[in-house]
């Protein structure tokens, strides 16, 4: 709970915590296991510890798409099943060993409802979280493969090295084999990042 | 000269998955007496201790990954594993094989249950070890040395008591097959019931031997199991191991390389500059290419 508790210490009091740890759930996953499966309502949103979770989609042709990672101290879920109750287009599974933080909407209310700094808090990240939603789909209709990859190592600069590449590749809306002419033009350009 | 002796017989670890290939016990630097700094220039050891695989189309292992700043050696004892590099190397490791494969400055690779091997399904059985680079060495090229048999001279131990291949450093005058940047031992023996093997290596040398299988005296000590890893203290330079049954041991010495070490992940160098580099270096393709 450490890391939990950390990110909340900026908008809750150490008793207010107290007050809503009964709320929280800490739990460990293996690698693989799956936490939302499409077609089942999401109820819960999902602090990682320790760990690396991701959200995607199945397509028609059994196609994975990923649509977002989750390393330590992201948050990852789907709001639109979780707050309009409707079933979710989506998967989250594990891709390590994970240990993570569950919290549903009661402690989202009640967390508001103690602390008008949480509120303010919560406010921010939803808007955070539209900000990204919007630049990324901006990025899969009008960016460069060498734009998406160098945003997405710039966004998650580890993550590199605890994926595969088709799994980077699929976030990136590219093939694996686009990925490596990205890669291979970046060192023959001897690119340094800003 | 002086007796070298016991420091801790070491228990194997709850055995984990790397990939979906190799079922290890992690002895350095994960236990508590064997860290980086400890066992140095050995900064890794794996072992996969005979494991019955069922059979696959689809091999497992370990998909691409990188390394940068030491060298990465795999004992296949059985089993078969397939391996590619971002440097156009590929061969197959079969039992009784090496591959001392140097990352240096960087590499790509992945590692996968021969094909066959997958198909048929069968027992696996292996050791990996990663072996520190010096800071000047670093940075060097990578290269690849592929140990076969016919590579590895054995020499055969006095009064019936068994047979030592050698694969580094050397062992009763006989050179072994691979070529290193700093003194290593590294010594593959069988033994017979009873079969005494003498080892000397200087008193620094961090030493230690790995029960592959049956079980062994260290010294004419208590008997160590199959699987323990005994690590020896640096009193002495002489030590004596008897198998009691049939044995197979694993011996590794090495002189120690005294610098920082800083690492994450794949990536073992001197300091966390150099760590944020490597993974700078990766993400932009630095080092080189290979498909999943």
């Amino acid at each position: 709970m450490e890391e939990f508790y950390n990110y909340l210490s900026d908008s809750l009091s150490k008793s207010e915590i107290d007050q809503l740890s009964k709320f929280l759930v800490e739990k460990r996953i293996g690698k693989g296991e799956i936490l939302l499966q499409a077609g089942s309502v999401c109820n819960h949103s999902f602090f990682v510890e320790e760990g690396l979770l991701r959200s995607f989609s199945i397509d028609k042709q059994g196609k994975e798409h990923v649509i977002q990672f989750a390393p330590e101290n992201w948050i990852i879920s789907d709001r639109s099943s979780l707050l309009f109750q409707e079933p979710s287009e989506f998967f989250i599974d594990a891709v390590e060993n994970t240990t993570l933080i569950m919290f549903d909407e009661e402690f989202v209310v009640k967390a508001s409802e103690l602390s008008a700094k949480y509120r303010s808090f919560n406010q921010k990240a939803l808007n955070n979280h539209i900000r990204h939603q919007q630049r990324r789909i901006n990025r899969l209709l009008s960016a460069t493969a060498e734009e998406r990859y160098l945003n997405f190592i710039q966004l998650y600069p580890n993550i590199t090295l605890r994926v595969p590449q088709w799994m980077i590749a699929s976030y990136l809306g590219i093939t694996p084999e686009s990925l490596s002419r990205v890669r291979k033009e970046l060192a023959r350009k001897n690119f340094i990042p800003g | 000269m002086s007796t070298k002796n016991i420091e801790f017989v070491i228990p194997p670890r709850p055995a984990h998955f790397v990939g979906d290939g190799f079922k290890v016990h992690n002895f350095i630097p994960s236990s508590h007496y064997l860290s980086m700094q400890r066992m140095s220039p050995f900064i890794m050891m794996d072992y996969n201790a005979p494991t019955y695989f069922p059979p696959t189309n689809t091999p497992r292992g370990v998909g691409v990954h990188p390394h940068r700043g030491f060298e990465t050696v795999t004992i296949a004892y059985k089993g078969k594993v397939a391996h590619h590099d971002s440097s156009g190397n590929s061969g197959i490791i079969e039992p009784g094989e090496v591959q001392w494969m140097t990352a240096a400055s960087g590499i790509l690779h992945k590692e996968y249950h021969e094909k066959k091997f997958s198909e048929e399904g069968g027992d696996f059985q292996m050791v990996q070890l990663w072996v520190n680079l010096p800071a000047k060495d670093k940075m060097s090229q990578p290269k690849y040395q592929g140990l076969t048999k016919s590579d590895i001279q054995t020499v055969i131990l006095p009064n019936n008591a068994g047979t030592i291949n050698v694969i580094a450093g050397d062992y009763l005058g006989t050179k072994g097959a691979a070529s290193t940047f700093t003194p290593i031992y590294l010594l593959d023996g069988k033994l017979n019931d009873g079969g005494i093997a003498n080892f000397t290596f200087p008193s620094n040398y961090n030493t230690a031997v790995l029960v592959i299988e049956g079980e062994v005296k260290v010294n004419n000590s208590e008997v160590t199991p199959t699987d323990h890893f005994i690590l020896m203290n640096n009193d002495g330079e002489n030590f004596t191991v008897e198998g009691i049954g049939n044995a197979k041991i694993l011996v590794l010495s090495g002189e120690p390389i005294n610098e920082p070490i800083a690492a994450q992940g794949p990536f073992v160098m001197n300091t966390r500059e150099e760590i944020m580099q490597a993974i700078q270096d990766y993400n932009i393709g630095k080092f080189g290419f290979l498909e999943d």
